[in-house]
């Protein structure tokens, strides 16, 4: 079965999108609890829907600074399941390990999730589907697209909040770059950052478009991110049903522009809202929880014209 | 070519592995096996040339199995059929392209009956492949980037990637040098031009300190973290240097990290790489209870090296081995 995905539809024509974001001290706070209220608030029709969780999972992480963090994703299973999902999966594709595994293992996700053989799905050895791209940004036409993603009733990117060295930011719709799977393209998936990040970016997010994304921003990371940036304390978590517009509230709280992000800048034509004016928030506003983060010198020219950098950045 | 590399090596004799090679990993290959001959990555889903390998070199390695000479004939009747008009294989059935399971997908056959043609072909089409970063457009537009900053690659050396077209890799050159250095003594300095490249490219990733990852020691300056399954490939291709100083630093990398690999998949190619390289097991995790948490998801090709693992040495992978052999 595939996926009936969100349709494309002109800016002018999209509704107001919702963002809300929470303040979340800890990883140790109520969790379940934040992530069930906030998600009541936006009526998701996933009552005896399958739904995915695709998080963040890109490397061995015993400390749980690189990945969505395990807290998190349990917290929005259980959120999904108390709203009547038929069935919640969480799934990723790591790019850069192949050994899924030992990631899962050194986050610790099944002492979080319980027996992870019918609920976690590795993505890069999913059952394919040759799948036509939705638009045409790049030159890649068509992608294998794993089965589980495409068979899923209602799917939510779960990024965490970090800088990247090269697409200046990994939220909610980088995040979607783990769907593409290493059997079919490799470890990591080359063709995608030959065909062009950005707009394979534009082109995967285009044919699957996710339905929600919960951006773990409680603690996040800058800098050199994915993998070797500082973890910065946050404090937020961001929801929305627009991931384009969820992306763009979050670099405003890391103060930068995402005006200035290009994969973001050319979504906001396509795909979501990226106007400020454009999207309703909930919960706290940016600048009560905005907390700057530092990039690598390359990326100097997102922040927002008005912030400053932070210390030792 | 098939008899050159039937001889095994003893396999180990600690009772839990021998069990769990018995008990789990053979019964759930062979049970695995689709009906057309090949294995899927999961079972019950489509066959694809990498599990299908992968399986068919673990099963190659059990003597005394009775099922399973049938079950590797109809895996390399089926790898033969799915071999694309170019020599190559596709990574998925449908795919147009070939990519880096065509040197698995030899490794796997050359010690199969009726498969020297087959290979000879995969073969031919590696050697043809080209990664694309060592274009000159691409060298120049890197040097007008100045992505030097970014990545300190020797760009002039070609190993080998994952799909056309794009960029080397450590694994998919490491598994593609096991192959082509065996077969480079009687193919012709091209190939052999070829293999000293691939060799240089594997040195030149190389993380600081030791070990490999999928071919990135440095980002920004930032020294890359290795990993056990690059660092494994990457040394079990770079065999026939194996008193070079980077060999030793890797390996001692790869022994400390042993004992704590989470992951089943890593921890079997860091065994098959630390038994034929000749060093000294660590005490390290045990198969049986890495499995009791999450059946090593069911990925096929996890159970197969975890059986390559535990069975006898395996000789298309040791450089000497092969040298025995020639001709």
């Amino acid at each position: 079965m595939i996926r009936d995905a969100n349709p494309l539809i002109h800016p002018f024509a999209r509704p107001l999108s919702r963002v809300a974001i929470r303040r979340t001290k800890s990883y140790q706070s109520d969790l379940a609890s934040i992530i069930y209220e906030t998600l009541r608030e936006f009526a998701l029709p996933v009552q005896d829907k399958c739904v995915l969780l695709k998080p963040n999972l890109v490397a061995l992480d015993e400390h749980a600074a690189i990945n969505t963090h395990p807290a998190v994703i349990a917290a929005a299973r259980e959120s999904f399941l108390r709203l009547g999902a038929r069935a919640v999966l969480v799934g990723d594709g790591p790019a850069l390990d192949r050994d899924s595994e030992a990631i899962v293992e050194s986050m610790r996700l099944r002492e979080f999730l319980g027996p992870l053989q019918r609920i976690f799905v590795d993505l890069n050895v999913d059952a394919v589907q040759a799948t036509a791209l939705r638009t045409r940004a790049s030159a890649l036409r068509q992608l294998y697209l794993p089965a589980t993603v495409l068979g899923a009733d209602f799917v939510v990117s779960m990024p965490r909040l970090k800088t990247h060295h090269w697409a200046g930011v990994t939220l909610s719709m980088k995040n979607m770059f783990g769907v593409v799977p290493g059997s079919c393209y490799g470890w990591p998936k080359n063709i995608l950052h030959w065909a062009g990040i950005t707009r394979a970016l534009l082109d995967i997010n285009s044919t699957i478009r996710p339905d929600f994304a919960i951006v773990d921003g409680i603690v996040g990371m800058e800098g050199n991110g994915p993998l070797q940036g500082t973890p910065k304390a946050c404090g937020v978590l961001v929801f929305g049903d627009d991931p384009v517009a969820v992306d763009a509230s979050s670099c405003r709280i890391m103060a930068l522009s995402p005006e200035r992000i290009e994969h973001l800048h050319r979504a906001g034509h396509l795909l979501g809202h990226l106007r400020e004016d454009k999207i309703m928030q909930i919960g706290e506003n940016i600048a009560a929880v905005r907390t700057p983060f530092a990039v690598i010198p390359a990326f100097e020219k997102l922040r927002l014209p008005s912030s400053t950098p932070p210390s030792g950045s | 070519m098939a008899n050159r590399l039937q001889d095994a090596n003893q396999a180990p004799s600690n009772p839990a592995d021998e069990s769990f090679l018995n008990l789990v990993c053979i019964p759930f290959l062979l049970r695995s096996q689709n009906p057309d001959g090949g294995w899927g990555y999961h079972p019950q889903s489509p066959s694809c040339v990498e599990p299908t390998s992968w399986s068919l070199l673990a099963l190659n390695s059990l003597p005394d199995v009775p099922q399973v000479r049938p079950a590797l004939d109809r895996a390399s009747d089926w790898l033969r059929t799915a071999q694309s008009p170019d020599g190559s294989w596709p990574s998925q059935p449908g795919l147009a392209e070939g990519s880096w399971v065509t040197a698995s997908a030899c490794l796997a056959l050359q010690s199969q009956p009726d498969s020297d043609a087959a290979v000879s072909r995969g073969v031919r089409w590696l050697c043809r492949q080209r990664p694309s970063e060592g274009r000159i457009w691409w060298r120049f537009l890197h040097w007008v980037q100045r992505s030097s900053a970014v990545v300190r690659h020797n760009l002039s050396l070609p190993g080998w990637s994952w799909t056309p077209g794009t960029s080397s890799w450590v694994e998919p050159t490491a598994i593609s040098l096991i192959l082509v250095r065996g077969c480079s003594k009687d193919a012709g300095p091209a190939m052999a031009r070829r293999c000293r490249q691939a060799t240089a490219l594997l040195y030149d990733r190389m993380c600081p300190g030791g070990g490999w990852n999928s071919g990135n020691p440095f980002v920004y300056g930032v020294p890359g973290e290795p990993q056990p399954a690059p660092t494994a490939w990457a040394l079990l291709a770079l065999q026939d240097h194996s008193q070079r100083a980077e060999n030793q630093e890797s390996l001692r990398w790869l022994a400390n990290i042993y004992p704590r690999i989470s992951g089943p998949g890593s921890l079997a190619l860091t065994r098959i790489c630390l038994r034929t390289c000749g060093s000294a097991l660590p005490a390290g995790p045990e198969f049986h209870a890495l499995h009791a948490r999450n059946e090593f998801f069911g990925d096929v090709s996890v159970y197969a090296w975890v059986a390559l693992s535990l069975g006898s040495l395996q000789p298309w992978l040791s450089w000497s081995a092969f040298d025995a052999r020639q001709p």
